[in-house]
């Protein structure tokens, strides 16, 4: 059985037809034109650490160029769920999984996926900022650079073109050549974002990108998804259900590694169908 | 408690309030107590102190003596002559020799058995590659030596020629082979249709491959032709002293590479980055400070040894010729001091005697710079990663 | 590059890491294997008569009557010998002077070869040496000295561009024509009749001392040398080593004195061996006079010098991976900060204290360099423990040294030699596996 955002099951085979759909949307969101297909798709898919099943049969559509937000207690398994979807567990070696996890249809764990080159199509921004230690510029082109971009022109363009995109440009234009690491955090962590477009992904995952930032920085990043939403699709691990609301199309709950509830935010928030769902949001756990 | 009571012990509350003597003296106690054991902890600076000062007292006549020209200028060493001749260059040379030798071989070794055991490795092969590093760095450096005399120097006398050999082949195969798969490769990148570019590459990979093949079997049989007059030679020392310093060098690289933390690793790995692109292009420069530090103690390892370098390297004062043959007998620093201080301490105050002195100042004087630019390389490196 | 390439280079990558590792194993144990296969072959070999001999002679080991009745078995044949011998010698006598000194000197190898494997020959003058007192005592050396007996060697140097080659001639041929050819034939069939090779367990090879500088008997000296120099360090380093790691983590402040010292410290763990012996003589012997000259007391206090760092080192992390919160419980409980490092800190540390005690233990009992000039002394016996003041002592590691490089027969004694660096190996890679196993011992505990 395979859910999708507004609920309702239909086969794993069946193309899911409800995901064009019109959906609720707060007025001063902008349309999206295109997505809303099916980008990822979990089937019965579990994550185990050793004999510990943290990821339990998880169905699940993730819509394209939507933002879909994952929420839940600590150890619920969301951020386990979200690596395992640019295989990030790999460098985990107790790990694996079971069932199945497409990316365009492909599975991700295939026997002949080459995870180097699905990294390159799925970005990732990680809870805390972790720039390298080389300069801004470096940075950004670390990516282009590995996937056989040597052009310096060609690489500045690539620069500038993502430092852009993650609103970082103005601040930083002047100083490309500096250490990354003399940038405050909330700089650092957008550097991170646009290190990640650089390599032009089609999906970017951001596990808890805001908590180790402060209330303004975490404004920026926020502002900054809701740029990027349209053009890419965006999963982000989050702890903070405010920030679901206000950036996410989509919400995920998980529980105890369980994929509790995935509807449209809207509705998940004002109106859970579970009881645990229900729960949670209210604040009656954690 | 009653408020009599209180108003008994002066106004202060009472229990915890000690009378201001008895402050003084417990704080005094304390006082002498700490000072005490500060006195033992400078123990080990005054220990360096006297070490300095009392080899340095030693060495001072020498110079006194003979001046430092003849010391670090020439190379003819005849101690024991009447006048003697106290050039040392040809033995300063020798422990040069010797450590580059080393540091060539255990280097890059030393860095790659690091990355593996922090990266490669899982942790339940690590758990037993680790106590046989630590056991490598345990065996007493005599037996080293022991090994280089007895077993080492007499199968590279006899099959010296075929060990090399083999040695290079087993060595240089692979790096040739993977270098021409990236040469070909990147001569054919600018080509963009698919099928063309494979068979271009297929022609340049065989071209390359038969040269290749012939440059390895024509340096193998030369290397095979090889006379070797002694197998107690530099080439042997440096081997040995290789595996000496090589502990040394994988903990403290490890320790270096570990330091980097896991965020730089994911944030690579997340852009596409292949396990070696993310060790060679983030982890590595990473931690670089933190292995040059390692490698400087590794060198250091291998110029202070004494006995392989004195059992096994020949004991010849001259300088090879030509200067790079590592097949030629040398003389070390340490082993110049171990073994001539058995006939000039009978000679106390001669030239001959503190000869040997000045040659442990020099020692400890490359040891202890050794130190601190490494010491001040790790503190510069916490603070990079720090973001400072 | 595209992808194949760059995998093939991780994969290379890969392959170089773990190649490392592998050559690091195999090097250990290129380096080990020998010497632990060479080593037993000091305790566990094929013994001869004279071994026995020798045993009941120097050491009063072994069953006289037993004894008796093997020697007079192999006398039985070894009188076939003299008896040739003697047949020889009188027919020299009648020979012409030019066939008679030619075959003398061909005779004077042989008789040496003939004493070397069944010791003094009959009319032979009582041996100054103990060495030249016995045949061979072990069955593996007799055989070498029975082709040494058999065939004459000689170099080839009819290439000149080429080393020479090493080729042998029968020394029977020479005596082609004379009764002494039958001596060949006769000593190579009996051979064991002659030696009466027994298969041997010595333990006294780690328990008696040596007999004529090590060509027989034990090594006990140079193992309690080793012992006694070991534990002195241990006795000077490891208080002062424990009371400064715990001024370090518990009391020092950071600071520019601290640093200094702890700069020091690492200085101190960076001087080169060679140079704590030069120190040693120069502060130890002569400045201090701790003892007329070399002796085990000041080879004890270099060799602390040298492993006070290493001590201080393994004490502070013990001390520093003591959870916090033990300490703040015991403060907590009206403890004085003393009383909280002598009851609480030190015995939660003293495992891992312990460990590098025990590594430093090993280390002192392996170097050579520093007691080179200040206690060691290639030939002697084992002193008595009031003697650690004032006299020097044979120590394993500086003994392997000397029998391999200085001794006058080394080729001979091999089989000691490599029971002594089993010895060394043995003792400071067992201390080194207790630690080990401690150390697995104390994370599991803390693991719960």
């Amino acid at each position: 059985m395979q859910m999708t955002a507004d609920g309702r099951e239909t086969s794993s085979k069946e193309p899911v037809k409800t995901a064009t759909r019109d959906i609720y949307l707060p007025s001063e969101r902008k349309k999206i034109s295109g997505g809303g297909t099916p980008h990822v798709q979990a089937k019965d898919f579990s994550i185990y650490y050793g004999e510990f099943e943290a990821v339990k049969k998880v169905n699940a559509d993730i819509l394209s160029k939507y933002v879909t937000a994952i929420i839940g207690p600590s150890g619920c398994g969301k951020s386990t769920f979200l690596r395992a979807i640019n295989r990030m567990n790999d460098l985990i070696s107790s790990c694996r999984t079971t069932g199945a996890l497409l990316f365009d249809g492909e599975d991700i764990y295939g026997k002949f996926t080459d995870e180097v080159l699905l990294r390159k199509k799925i970005g990732m921004v990680f809870q805390k900022p972790n720039p390298f230690p080389k300069s801004i510029f470096d940075n950004i082109a670390y990516g282009p650079r590995l996937h056989g971009m040597n052009d310096r022109k060609q690489l500045a363009e690539v620069v500038e073109r993502s430092l852009r995109k993650a609103a970082l440009w103005d601040e930083v234009s002047d100083r490309l050549d500096r250490n990354a690491l003399g940038l405050s955090g909330g700089q650092q962590q957008r550097l991170c974002v646009a290190r990640a477009l650089a390599v032009e992904p089609e999906i970017l995952l951001l596990d808890e990108p805001t908590s180790a930032l402060d209330p303004k920085a975490t404004a920026k990043i926020e502002d900054l998804i809701q740029e990027l939403r349209g053009s890419y699709t965006i999963m982000i691990v989050t702890h903070n259900m405010q920030q679901a609301s206000r950036v996410s199309d989509y919400t995920m709950f998980f529980y105890e590694g369980v994929l509790v509830e995935y509807a449209p935010t809207a509705q998940l928030f004002t109106n859970p169908k579970d009881r645990m769902t229900e729960d949670y949001i209210t604040g009656r756990f954690s | 408690m009653r408020a009599e009571e209180v108003s008994k012990a002066g106004g202060r509350s009472g229990a915890f309030i000690i009378s201001a003597r008895k402050r003084k003296l417990q704080r005094a106690v304390q006082k002498a107590g700490e000072s005490a054991l500060l006195l033992i902890a400078s123990f080990v600076a005054i220990v360096v102190l006297f070490i300095f000062y009392f080899v340095a007292v030693d060495a001072v006549p020498y110079f006194q003596l003979r001046g430092f020209s003849e010391f670090f200028t020439s190379s003819s060493w005849y101690p024991a002559d009447e006048p003697g001749e106290f050039g040392a260059l040809a033995i300063i040379y020798g422990s040069l020799m010797v450590t580059l030798g080393s540091t060539l071989l255990s280097v890059p070794m030393g860095i790659a058995a690091a990355v593996c055991l922090s990266d490669i490795l899982p942790f339940s092969v690590r758990q037993y590659a680790k106590p046989v590093i630590e056991m490598l760095a345990a065996i007493p450096s005599v037996a080293f030596g022991f090994f280089a005399l007895v077993i080492f120097a007499p199968l590279l006398q006899t099959q010296g020629g075929p060990i090399l050999m083999w040695a290079w082949w087993v060595l240089a195969a692979p790096f040739l082979l993977l270098a021409i798969i990236v040469v070909s490769d990147l001569l054919t990148a600018k080509i963009e249709d698919q099928n063309k570019r494979q068979q271009l590459s297929m022609v340049l990979l065989a071209v390359f491959g038969i040269g290749a093949l012939a440059f390895l079997y024509w340096v193998g049989s030369v290397l095979r032709g090889l006379e070797i007059i002694t197998g107690t030679n530099a080439l042997n020392v440096s081997i040995i002293l290789s595996f000496m310093a090589l502990p040394t060098i994988v903990s403290v690289s490890e320790d270096a590479l570990q330091a980097v933390g896991r965020e730089l690793r994911e944030g690579s790995y997340a852009l596409g980055a292949t396990r070696a692109e993310t060790l060679v292009k983030t982890i590595l420069p990473a931690a670089s400070s933190g292995i040059l530090a390692a490698v400087i103690l590794g060198v250091m390892r291998a110029l202070g040894e004494t006995m392989v370098v004195w059992m096994a390297s020949g004991n010849s004062s001259h300088i090879p010729e030509p200067w790079f043959n590592y097949l030629e007998a040398v003389r070390t620093l340490t082993a110049t001091i171990a073994g001539d201080m058995g006939e000039a301490d009978q000679v106390t105050g001669s030239a001959r005697y503190h000869v040997l002195f000045a040659m442990g100042l020099l020692l400890l004087v490359i040891s202890f710079f050794s130190n601190l630019i490494s010491e001040r390389i790790v503190v510069r490196q916490r603070k990079i990663l720090s973001g400072q | 590059m595209n992808v194949g390439t760059r995998k093939i280079l991780d994969r290379s990558f890969t392959a170089v890491g773990i190649g490392s590792i592998v050559v690091m194993g195999i090097a250990l144990l290129i380096v080990i294997v020998p010497i632990v296969f060479n080593g037993m072959g000091s305790v566990f070999f094929t013994g001869t008569i004279e071994h026995r001999n020798m045993l009941y002679n120097e050491f009063g080991k072994g069953n006289s009557d037993v004894l008796a009745r093997e020697n007079a078995a192999a006398g039985a044949y070894r009188r076939e010998i003299y008896s040739m011998l003697s047949k020889f010698e009188a027919e020299l006598e009648s020979m012409e002077p030019e066939k008679q000194q030619e075959l003398r000197a061909q005779y004077g190898p042989v008789r040496t070869a003939l004493q070397a494997l069944f010791g003094p020959l009959p009319g032979d003058p009582e041996a100054v040496l103990t060495r030249y007192k016995y045949g061979q005592t072990r069955w593996d050396k007799a055989q070498e000295k029975l082709h040494e007996f058999l065939y004459e060697a000689k170099w080839d140097y009819s290439d000149p561009n080429a080393m020479a080659k090493e080729y042998f001639v029968s020394r029977a041929a020479g005596f082609e024509g004379t009764s002494l050819v039958k001596l060949f034939p006769y000593v190579e069939k009996n051979l064991d009749r002659l030696l009466r090779p027994e298969f041997t367990v010595y333990w006294g090879f780690l328990t008696d001392s040596s007999v004529d500088s090590h060509i027989f008997g034990g090594i006990w000296p140079e193992i309690q040398g080793t012992f006694f120099l070991a534990v002195g360090a241990m006795l000077f380093a490891f208080p002062l080593g424990v009371i400064a790691a715990v001024y370090f983590t518990e009391y020092a402040q950071d600071g520019f004195f601290t640093s200094m010292l702890r700069s020091a410290n690492s200085t101190l763990a960076g001087v080169p061996s060679i140079v704590f012996g030069l120190f040693g003589l120069a502060f130890f012997i002569n400045t201090l006079k701790v003892s007329e000259s070399k002796s085990v007391l000041a080879g004890s206090l270099t060799l602390a010098i040298m492993i006070l760092p290493t001590i201080i080192r393994a004490a502070e992390e013990a001390i520093l991976s003591v959870p916090k919160t033990y300490k703040e419980a015991s403060l907590s409980l009206g403890s004085t900060k003393w009383n909280t490092i002598m009851t609480v800190i030190l015995p939660a540390a003293l495992p891992g204290i312990l460990t590098g005690g025990v590594i430093s233990l090993g280390r002192a009992a392996g170097e050579t360099a520093p007691i080179i000039f200040t206690a060691a002394v290639s030939v002697g016996s084992a002193i008595g423990l009031a003697d650690v003041f004032s006299s020097p002592t044979p120590a394993l590691s500086w003994n392997i040294y000397n029998l391999a490089s200085e001794h006058e027969a080394a080729a001979e004694i091999r089989h000691v030699q490599y029971g002594m660096v089993l010895a060394l190996v043995g003792i400071v890679l067992l201390l080194n596996l207790s630690a080990i196993l401690l150390r697995a011992r104390i994370s599991k505990k803390l693991k719960g």
